[in-house]
């Protein structure tokens, strides 16, 4: 049980919720034994003849304040521990969600979206069971089993009690025994709803894939197999959890048959009188009830500890990403960047991805990273956003690590448009007004949107700014995907713009005018890219090879170097360009009226 | 509320008013084929039922007929002996009955489990099949965590339908219906007056389904809604942690979850009326009885006797109307549940296309846009007009600005979505009538956007298509240059990756996805995009590989880079979904229109 440690918060925060539950519990239970009581005196008095007006009345209402007494108290535990357990699966639910919005991407690296998802709705619904009807079951079985205990030590004497009560520690071996497996099972069940979870989430959102090559009917068998699995996981544990009722009934009947049997003996002698013998039947079959309650109760405390147990496996890991206690003040009216000999790999086993790195960004200078796939660009602004700690090194943001900096500070000085952009599904204006809280600036998600030449798209649909991005902006082009993520990052406004390849599926056109926008707004610039003609009027442009930076310095030094990546580089996009040179006169053209003069 | 929301609001109104008991007839559809062994269980209840029926019986026996001469010190010993033997008899008899319930009962649900579960697989199999089929143009607006609810979560309310209801409604039927004749067989007036609460019960439940249908109904939609928001925002973190956003973000789900709790709440407070209001329906009744009862008494109408087995016997009477009532409830949030299910599974699927099948040598390759008019959402013209034509073996290069609808046409060829007006022709056939799957699988596409599975690489390249192996997987990967990186990966073509992708970087992932494409051998070859990310060396290489692999194919291609399609045999230049101009690079450079600013856009720095 101490996997439950999680919500003691919960539990001491709801105290009172609990404790009136369980008096309203108990004040029903009660209630429910007094209803026997005046059955019982109306009969005696019939019986003995002794009924009149009064006394029936009396019974009548007897019986009827004891139903609203009843109905009243299970209202309010109901309300009570039922209601509570509601609020817990709220709780637990944005326990889980908050845990979820802190942790960083290497988390995410390795846990899969479904499985996620199925810890907030699945594990959470089976720890709200246990703890609802659960606690429910324990307080009843308990007080009726003490109840029916005490009733018959009163009734026949503390030994003939024990030899009735036979069956607990049969039933206590049986629970025993179950336990574990119980719980084992269970947790096969939640791992493998969880997996069925991660394959329809995965592959729904893979759908577009799944149709281009025509795979639906593989993708169809890999679901079968999860879902048979997930069959086969429930059957298992099913086919325990079905005992529990039958063994219960079974179990106890045979402590009848051994106390009739003994009381046979007991009749025979004449120390127990028959009256006493009926009454024990009487309570043994009472005790029934309290006894399968009892079966219940472990087990659904069993699932919800394996339900639990998943749940504190996430809230265990720690983000890798520690946000400094006492973070350092910073001036962001002006930003400087530099990378001191960085050098990173993302774990242990992996090779290194970046060695020994180093560079500096002035305030409103722009810096150009170029390379290979896979060379490590987007790693170098990870690092810079600090997705990831450096494994050597120093990053700084105005002479300050950025490991001494509040993350809030870290995100205001820098906007990052990410390689692939990811919208959400809310209209094109909360898209871009992103980084703002509930209410945005609509003059200014304007403005971005100009800057990012994405303006006139939005003006051509139909609905405008409003118009509803579908989910990961499936109903936009790629372009203009990438130019409304872009206006997102404009929209923060901060000191420094980082561009992640992020004009690779904008036409040339669209990408020149967006360069050009560039220049009027006084950020410093982190570009990635793998054209020269974006690049070239950089201030600095590093070239990056398998983690290293092997060239850096401007546009005309670089190209000195003529083996250097850069210069065979250029040659290559040059070479396409010879064809050209048979154009003489560059005229204006009919369809776009764009001058055609140097972006920087 | 946003326009989707309302959307969707009235979608789920619909929903519910269209909703009649037809998915409860439909659901047992499905338990149908099953009916042996139901049949069975049945008759295992039925047992079980009856032995736990005969063990008070045989106590009462012992109790009224040897227990008093056991207990009477007067009789002699033999009849004594008598009665021990009897009562050991009838003790052994009653050990009996104890074992043979529990197998019947543990059999009975065991069996019950099994099927049920079975008939659930088999639910959410053809929900999940289904969903695969519908067509492109749903997921454009379907929220995903929506879909992956219905077939989780949805699925998993069914699962008491097919288990306690059944055992419930049976045994409890039968215990009422006992009931209700002894009662009748020991006085009829005063099981009249018993009966006369039915009414009342069956009022009270009706009023509370009413109400209870709406919450499960509401508490179903917010669920997926919570699905969604989980979906999207687990996808999206990194942005949203970027963004600094975490506080609006958490404040959102924060909504959602209320909402749940809220009608969560709803849903307890509705349960602690309605059950407390049969027990006071109850207390009302033993009252009249009592009432009732006694005044006959005293008028010597009814006896003693009759009297107080009534008193015993409606308290029993109520235990079975409490658990239908329970049951009852599980029906309406399975059936709420089913509805759902059944309203997706009546979503239209994706046309098969027409019977025209495509032989394993593939097509000639021959395109042809006749007139082809398209648009996403009705009067949104995306396409207008385009006419064009791709010779069997050629290259052709699609160019335009952002929007202009490039992508598109890549999606019109592999009917994804079908054309408003016009026709396309492959091969001088229209698409519509070859087989769909034959289709898709005959153009190879490489998408704008990658999408990578959770699994090996090796998997990712074969997707485990028959006509994919390992080795035609290694020799894609190679053919793209992607074999250059996945060697340096510690466990190489084992390596494992995950969903997005996330330990791959962006060109790698288009590595990745072009090798998917390639290795199948496509007829005709289709890249939108495709080396977006790539670096211009390898990009080269690529060219080189397709190039020599492309003798026997068409290819289409969509790209920025001018670099990328000026060898294509025909360049088709888009403007605002009409085609501009087309022809060879150096024609269009002649012709002084669109595709010349942008060709000497791109080197115009550069040249200077
Ligand atoms: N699923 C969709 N639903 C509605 N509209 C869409 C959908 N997909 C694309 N569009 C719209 O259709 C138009 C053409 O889109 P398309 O993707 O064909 O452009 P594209 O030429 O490929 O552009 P890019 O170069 O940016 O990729 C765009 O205005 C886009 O917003
Ligand atoms: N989360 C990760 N875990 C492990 N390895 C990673 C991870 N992300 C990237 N890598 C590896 O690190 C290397 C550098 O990746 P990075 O994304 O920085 O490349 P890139 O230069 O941006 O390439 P591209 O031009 O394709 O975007 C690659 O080999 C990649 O496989
Ligand atoms: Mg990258
Ligand atoms: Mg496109």
């Amino acid at each position: 049980m101490k996997q439950y440690r999680t919500i003691l918060p919960f539990i001491k925060q709801h105290k009172s919720r609990y404790f009136l539950g369980i008096l309203a519990l108990i004040f029903v239970d009660i209630t429910h034994l007094l209803v026997p009581q005046v059955l019982r005196a109306f009969a005696d008095w019939m019986q003995k003849g002794e009924l009149n007006v009064e006394r029936i009345t009396f019974s009548a209402l007897a019986v009827i304040i004891l139903g609203l007494c009843v109905a009243i108290g299970r209202y309010g535990w109901r309300m009570n521990l039922f209601g509570t357990a509601r609020k817990l699966e709220y709780w637990l639910r944005a326990k889980l969600f908050n845990k979820y919005l802190s942790l960083d991407d290497s988390f995410y690296n390795y846990h899969r979206t479904g499985d996620l998802m199925a810890h907030v709705t699945n594990d959470v619904l089976m720890v709200r069971n246990s703890m609802g009807g659960g606690i429910i079951m324990i307080i009843d079985s308990i007080f009726m089993t003490i109840f029916t205990v005490i009733m018959m030590i009163y009734t026949v004497g503390f030994k003939t009690a024990l030899i009735a009560l036979t069956a607990l520690p049969f039933l206590t071996i049986f629970v025993f025994f179950v336990l574990k497996p119980m719980q084992l099972r269970s947790r096969r069940v939640q791992d493998s709803f969880s997996e069925m979870t991660n394959e329809v989430q995965e592959n729904i959102s893979g759908i577009h894939n799944i149709k281009a090559f025509g795979i639906e009917d593989n993708r169809s068998r890999s679901f079968s197999r999860v879902n048979q699995d997930y069959q086969r996981k429930n059957i298992d544990m099913m086919r325990l959890n079905v005992l529990f009722d039958p063994i219960v009934s079974l179990i106890s009947g045979i402590a009848l048959v051994v106390f009739i049997v003994y009381g046979v003996y007991r009749l025979l002698d004449g120390s127990m009188t028959l009256g006493d013998f009926v009454a024990i039947i009487d309570y043994l079959r009472l005790m029934v009830w309290p006894l399968i309650a009892i079966a219940l109760v472990v087990n659904s405390f069993q699932r919800g500890i394996a339900s639990m147990t998943r749940i504190n496996e996430i809230l265990a890991v720690k983000s890798r990403i520690v946000e400094s206690t006492a973070p350092a003040e910073v001036d962001l009216s002006s930003v400087k960047i530099e990378f001191r000999d960085v050098s990173f790999r993302y774990n242990n086993k992996s090779p290194w991805v970046l060695k020994n790195i180093s560079f500096v960004l002035e305030n409103q200078k722009s810096i150009a990273i170029l390379g290979r796939t896979g060379s490590g660009k987007s790693t170098v602004l990870q690092l810079l956003l600090r997705r990831y700690d450096v494994n050597s090194g120093q990053i700084l943001l105005n002479d300050i690590d950025i490991r001494d900096l509040a993350l809030t500070d870290l995100y205001r000085a820098i906007a990052l448009v990410e390689q692939e952009s990811f919208l959400f599904s809310r209209s094109i204006a909360r898209n871009i007004a992103f980084s703002s809280s509930d209410d945005y600036d609509s003059v200014k998600v304007r403005r971005s949107a100009e800057f990012s030449q994405i303006s006139q798209d939005i003006a051509a649909m139909p609905d405008g700014y409003d118009t509803w991005v579908g989910e990961r902006g499936v109903t936009l082009s790629g372009g203009q995907k990438q130019r409304i993520s872009l206006a997102r990052a404009h929209y923060k406004d901060t000191k420094v713009l980082v561009m992640d390849d992020s004009l690779s599926a904008v036409d040339t056109n669209t990408e020149k005018s967006i360069l050009k926008q560039l220049k009027k707004y006084q950020q410093s610039l982190i570009l990635v890219s793998q054209r020269v003609s974006t690049v070239q009027a950089a201030d600095q442009i590093l070239v990056i090879e398998d983690g290293e930076i092997t060239q850096r310095g401007d546009h005309v030094t670089l190209l000195q170097d003529t083996e250097g990546f850069y210069a065979r580089l250029y040659q290559r996009q040059l070479l396409e360009s010879e064809l050209t040179k048979e154009i003489n006169s560059i005229k204006q053209d009919n369809y776009l009226k764009e001058d055609n003069s140097s972006v920087y | 509320m946003t326009n989707q929301e309302k959307l969707n609001a009235d979608y789920e109104k619909e929903q519910l008013e269209s909703r009649k008991n037809f998915s409860l007839k439909r659901l047992y559809g499905y338990a149908l084929p099953h009916w042996k062994k139901f049949l069975f269980v049945i008759l295992l209840i039925i047992i079980t039922t009856g032995l736990t029926l005969v063990q008070p019986k045989l106590i009462q026996l012992l109790i009224d007929n040897q227990f008093p001469v056991l207990s009477d010190q007067t009789v002699s010993s033999a009849e004594q002996n008598l009665a021990v033997s009897a009562t050991i008899k009838i003790a052994l008899i009653y050990l009996g009955t104890l074992f043979f319930a529990f197998l019947t009962d543990y059999g009975q649900a065991y069996l019950l489990q099994a099927t049920g579960q079975e008939i659930l697989r088999k639910i959410r199999q053809n929900l999940y099949n289904h969903i695969l089929h519908l067509p492109t143009s749903f997921f454009d607006h379907y929220p995903l965590g929506s879909l992956v609810t219905r077939v989780t979560n949805d699925t998993e309310t069914l699962n008491e339908m097919f288990t306690s209801v059944l055992s419930n409604i049976i045994r409890n039927i039968f215990h009422l219906g006992g009931i209700i004749i002894i009662m009748f067989l020991l006085n009829y007036k005063l099981a009249l007056l018993v009966l006369f609460l039915l009414p009342l019960i069956i009022f009270i439940s009706i009023v509370f389904r009413k109400a209870i249908r709406k919450v499960y109904f509401a508490q179903r939609r917010v669920l997926a809604l919570i699905n969604t928001k989980l979906s999207e925002n687990i996808s999206g973190m990194r942005t949203i942690q970027i963004f600094d956003r975490k506080k609006q973000t958490e404040k959102e789900f924060n909504q959602v979850n209320q909402e749940y709790l809220d009608l969560s709440r709803k849903e307890v407070k509705y349960f602690s009326i309605y059950r407390p209001s049969i027990e006071v329906i109850q207390s009302l009744g033993i009252a009249a009885l009592i009432w009732f009862g006694s005044k006959g008494n005293m008028q010597g109408l009814i006896s003693f006797g009759v009297l107080y087995a009534f008193i015993n016997y409606i308290q029993r009477f109520f235990r079975p109307i409490f658990e239908l009532s329970e049951t009852f409830n599980l029906i309406q949030s399975a059936v709420t549940s089913t509805s759902r299910i059944f309203h997706l599974l009546d979503e239209p699927i994706e046309s098969v296309g027409g019977n025209l099948r495509i032989s394993k040598y593939g097509l000639k390759g021959e395109i042809e846009f006749k007139n082809v008019w398209f648009a996403y959402n009705e009067g949104e013209w995306v396409l207008k007009d385009v006419s064009f034509k791709v010779e069997p073996g050629q290259f052709v290069a699609f160019v335009g600005a952002t929007g202009a609808g490039k992508s598109t046409i890549m999606h019109l060829i592999c009917r994804f979505y079908d054309v408003n007006r016009g026709q396309i022709l492959i091969d001088g056939h229209d698409i519509k009538e070859y087989n769909i799957s034959d289709l898709r699988r005959t153009i190879g596409v490489v998408q704008q956007d990658v999408f990578i599975y959770s699994g090996s690489i090796a998997d990712n390249i074969t997707l485990n298509r028959e006509n994919v192996d390992y080795k035609a997987a290694r020799k894609a990967a190679s053919l793209v240059n992607a074999d250059h990186f996945i060697n340096k990966l510690p466990q190489r073509y084992r390596e494992y990756v995950t969903e997005r992708g996330s330990t791959l970087s962006a060109g790698q992932r288009q590595l990745l996805s072009f090798a998917r494409t390639i290795a199948a051998q496509p007829s005709i070859l289709v890249l939108d995009e495709a080396t977006a990310n790539i670096d211009t060396e390898t990009e080269l290489l690529i060219q080189d590989a397709i190039r020599n692999m492309a003798r026997q194919r068409s290819m289409l291609a969509v790209a920025h880079r001018i670099s990328t399609i000026a060898d294509a045999d025909n360049i088709i230049v888009l403007h605002q979904g009409r085609l501009a101009e087309q022809g060879t690079k150096d024609e269009l450079l002649t012709k002084d229109g669109l595709f010349k600013v942008l060709y000497e856009l791109q080197f115009s720095q550069i040249f200077k």
